[in-house]
């Protein structure tokens, strides 16, 4: 097994960091944009960038509110993102065995 | 999302990992989430463990020695309560803290359980009025330091099984049969047994807890 092998999309810092951070939590709950800028610790831009990404291939979807007069941003991990992670894990699993 | 994109292509060209960076990162990343979203810190659990075992161990005191059984003094009283104070302050922070951000039904359920186990444990002080009204005092001693232990105890157990959360399962139902066996002790020695069993079960849960932490994703 080679690195190329391991999911592009999640094998690069801020991703992996985002699905690792949303995989902590319940299957089906959701994550504020504000706290997992701040979790994350990225600049809004740069957040939304990566995470469009990972909508755009199905891992997470993302849900616009109004709480009161401010909009509100929740995320969440899809179940093919889970998937995506888990087999990603054990791609990276498989890699350090062989090594 | 409502925000503008300050810099696509920082964002898009990160270095690449080699696996055992990303491993770790996976790592850290993960256990960083888990303890910011965890709503029973470890260290939360071992101050709740030495809380019991000065609040039920001054109780304990406080009553040693006592024929006929008049119950606990009034400073015995005042001490657990006031750590009984911390205990919920520092919890309702953790909950606050861990919560804060989240929603959906995992969060909505725990939130819904955790009321009606809150509710559950006020009713059953309630339910203490009626052997008061019914003058059976002698039974002071036994019914507030082991009912809402065994009663809500096992109601925590069911929810967490349910939630197939099987340390918080063990704990509770731990602390379930330590009520259930320190009311044979009598009103004087139940108040020590329960310290110690309380207090054990606390610091076993945080043990777990701080293993759980520890654990890795990639390597088992």
């Amino acid at each position: 097994m080679t690195t190329e092998e391991l999911d592009p999309l999640i094998h690069v810092p801020t991703r992996l960091k985002i699905v690792a951070t949303l995989a902590a939590l319940p299957d089906g709950d959701a994550l504020s944009f504000t706290r997992l800028q701040d979790m994350i610790g990225l600049t809004p831009g740069n957040l939304i960038i990566h995470l469009r990404r990972l909508e755009e291939a199905g891992y997470l979807t993302s849900e616009k509110t109004r709480n009161g007069t401010a909009p509100k941003t929740t995320v969440a991990l899809t179940s093919r993102g889970r998937e995506a992670l888990g087999a990603y894990t054990q791609a990276l699993r498989d890699l350090l065995g062989g090594l | 999302m409502n925000h503008t994109p300050d810099n696509e292509t920082v964002a898009g060209n990160e270095s690449p990992l080699d696996p055992q960076e990303a491993a770790a990162l996976l790592d850290q990343t993960t256990q960083q989430a888990r303890r910011k979203f965890q709503p029973n810190p470890p260290m939360l659990n071992v101050f709740r463990g030495f809380v019991v075992l000065i609040a039920f161990g001054g109780l304990w005191l406080s009553v040693r020695g006592q024929h006929p059984y008049t119950g606990p003094k009034p400073w015995a009283i005042a001490v657990a309560y006031g750590l009984v104070g911390i205990v919920i302050a520092w919890s309702t922070r953790a909950l606050r803290r861990s919560g804060a951000g989240v929603s959906g039904p995992a969060q909505r359920a725990r939130s819904i359980g955790m009321g009606v186990l809150l509710t559950g444990w006020v009713l059953v002080y309630v339910f203490e009025g009626a052997f008061y009204k019914s003058g059976a005092h002698i039974i002071y001693g036994i019914y507030p330091a082991t009912a809402p232990f065994l009663i809500v105890g096992l109601a925590a157990a069911a929810w967490a099984a349910g939630r197939q959360d099987w340390p918080l399962t063990a704990t509770c139902l731990g602390v379930a049969i330590v009520a259930a066996f320190a009311a044979l002790t009598g009103p004087v020695y139940c108040w020590l047994i329960m310290g110690i069993g309380l207090c054990l079960a606390m610091l076993g849960n945080a043990a777990f807890g701080f293993r759980q932490l520890r654990h890795s994703v990639v390597r088992p």
